[in-house]
């Protein structure tokens, strides 16, 4: 469970302070899908990075599972976000020197599995996405939709315990992105993973629990969704 | 840091090695290499110089040791039997007295001023080679009278374009020579023979019999000089004071002491070349294995942001781009040490001829081990401090591009 508890973020901007969160609070229980959405400026992706340990809160407390983890050392929260965390980008962040597989076994080779393990859990994540074929390309090899088909098998590798993204579908045209996101929903219902998910996309709406609306910096709306059953062969 | 970070910064280091920029990478292991040749190369040479010096001083001037008269005294006295006390002392391979004066030498109206050089064969080839660099003709013998052999750039040429310095203008074996004591006594002397030893001063010198200059000086058994050579080379020091100890009261000089200042200082002026060429060299490796790796780390700054926040520590990071350097300070090693090798072979078959005589590369642990250090250090830390300044960014500045 993640509880995030009145959280703010200012940025210094010269001689202007400029508040990106205003007092945050919500709780996200295991095995939700959540949508964080708003306009464009709102604060929804300095919310995500602070949930995801890539920034840090001005003010507040977060804690994820029960651990505290706005008091961790850096080393610490890397070790955090390489344990119990994933992440996908906007822009699918792979690594191009590496291939398809190798992309997706690096944080299981860094969590410290043996080669036999991490090779065949890299297998099953990308038979997962449905990339095993692909499993020796390389980055430009692969369209958009591939790429962060990757992308997700590799924030799977390590079983994380909530997986954030971070506008995945911006650089996908809308048929990819439904693929992305039933991979999505399929996760969340199936594996029961807790996904964390921003989005300025209403229709995303249709794939998610629950929906966090922010309006300069502030929760302006919290709703539950409604999901529609779809068919991946749609 | 645990086996397993290691293992994979070696992974990231591998494939960035493989699959990154081959162009850039083999110019970087090119610079290297040529830094490596760079730094081997002059210390190479100097110690070429040294040895080429040192051999040349033992073997064709002066042997190991040269005694000389006491102080204030023009000649050693008695010398047979210093020379007999001499050749009695351990390690003592044999000692050769000589006569050194002024002289001037007279062919064909060409007038030069010199050194003559009295010696007696059979002793000064148990010292010296110099019987063994007759080009033309013969070396003297102990018998003869009226007879010199020539140094080779005192002869000289009958083409005086041919001739380094001033000479007589070419007297050839069989040619007169009149040569003039600096007692005032005229003697014309037949040219036994030309010697060419290579080194400059030996080659400037007229010699004839010892028997023949006493005779003309009137001084029986003096020399000016006693040379004495001694078994193995490099223990002069200890061999003075050898000497010493066996009651030897004349003035005992090493070689080294005997040359003086000119070849030493010669010699530090190579050092000091090629000190700032090590340097130079140096900066410019810390240089281009800085900007390699400062322009790499620039454009995956990004990548190292996305590694960073998928649980990649920042010291493995670092680490990665260190196995790199230290891949191309390898590489860049053995192209440089391949490189080297054919360069000194090829200097080993066209040797670079110094005033002192051809010179032979000779390459030494002690510059090549320093050499190598060297390398891998500038490569430690211009390869540490780009990619450690980028792994220190915030994770969202890097993946953001941030400046």
């Amino acid at each position: 469970m993640i509880l995030a508890e009145h959280i703010s973020r200012v940025y210094s901007m010269g001689l202007v302070d400029v508040h990106a969160l205003r007092d945050v609070s919500f709780t996200i229980d295991n095995g939700e899908f959540v949508g964080i959405t708003g306009a464009s400026g709102s604060g929804k992706s300095t919310l995500l990075h602070i949930l995801g340990l890539l920034d840090t809160p001005t003010t507040g407390g977060l804690s994820i599972n029960n651990i505290p983890v706005t008091s961790l050392s850096e080393d610490e929260k890397t070790d955090f976000r390489l344990n119990y965390l994933g992440y996908i980008f906007q822009d699918y962040a792979l690594v191009p020197e590496l291939s398809v597989q190798e992309n997706v076994f690096l944080p299981a080779k860094a969590r410290g599995m043996t080669r036999d393990e991490y090779l065949q859990k890299s297998r099953e994540v990308l038979t997962r996405v449905g990339l095993a074929h692909r499993i020796s390309h390389k980055q430009y090899e692969l369209s958009g939709g591939e790429q962060q088909r990757v992308a997700i098998a590799r924030s799977l590798i390590n079983n994380p315990t909530i997986l954030f993204a971070d506008e995945p579908c911006a650089n996908l045209d809308s048929k990819t992105s439904r693929i992305i996101l039933d991979l999505f929903k399929q996760l969340n219902e199936e594996y029961g993973q807790t996904i964390i998910m921003v989005t300025h996309e209403e229709w995303h709406e249709e794939y998610m629990c629950r929906m966090i609306v922010l309006t300069d910096g502030q929760i302006s709306d919290q709703r539950e969704c409604r999901r529609v059953r779809r068919d991946p062969q749609e | 840091m645990s086996l397993l970070k290691v293992s994979v910064a070696f992974f990231l280091a591998l494939k960035s090695v493989q699959n990154g920029n081959r162009f850039t990478l083999f110019l970087t292991i090119a610079i290297m290499g040529l830094v490596f040749v760079n730094l081997v190369f002059l210390p190479s040479i100097i110690s070429g110089v040294i040895v080429n010096y040192n051999a040349q001083s033992i073997d064709y001037t002066y042997g190991n040791l040269v005694i000389e008269p006491e102080e204030q005294e023009i000649y050693i006295s008695n010398v047979a039997s210093l020379q007999q006390k001499v050749n009695q002392i351990p390690n003592v391979l044999g000692s050769s007295p000589r006569i050194q004066i002024g002289a001037t030498y007279n062919y064909r109206g060409k007038t030069m001023s010199g050194s003559l050089v009295a010696l007696t064969p059979r002793y000064d080839e148990q010292v010296t080679k110099i019987h063994t660099k007759i080009i033309d003709g013969e070396f003297l013998s102990d018998s003869d009278t009226d007879s010199i052999v020539l140094g080779a750039t005192l002869a000289g040429n009958i083409d005086k374009t041919k001739d380094k310095t001033d000479s007589l203008g070419g007297p050839t074996v069989g040619d007169f020579v009149r040569v003039t004591f600096n007692n005032g006594v005229e003697r014309s002397m037949k040219v036994k023979g030309i010697l060419s030893s290579g080194v400059y001063s030996v080659d400037q010198f007229g010699f004839i019999s010892t028997k023949e200059m006493q005779e003309v000086l009137d001084i029986g058994d003096k020399a000016t000089l006693l040379l004495v050579k001694m078994a193995e080379n490099g223990n002069e020091n200890q061999d003075k004071l050898l000497l010493m100890e066996y009651g030897i009261r004349e003035e005992i000089k090493t070689y080294d002491e005997k040359s003086g200042r000119i070849v030493k200082d010669a010699v530090t002026a190579f050092e000091i070349i090629n000190a700032i060429s090590t340097a130079v060299s140096l900066v410019i490796a810390i240089v281009v294995i800085f900007i390699v790796i400062f322009i790499n780390t620039i454009n995956k700054r990004r990548q190292i942001g996305i590694l960073k926040a998928i649980g990649i520590h920042k010291n493995v990071i670092v680490l990665s781009y260190i196995f790199q350097v230290l891949f191309i300070a390898t590489c860049g090693s053995i192209i440089g040490l391949i490189l080297a090798y054919i360069l000194v072979t090829y200097l080993n078959i066209n040797p670079l001829v110094f005033p002192g005589g051809a010179v032979y590369p000779i390459v030494e642990a002690g510059p090549f081990i320093r050499s190598m250090i060297f390398l891998y250090l500038v490569s430690l830390i211009s390869g540490f401090i780009p990619s450690y300044k980028t792994t220190n960014e915030p994770i969202l500045e890097a993946i953001r591009g941030q400046a």
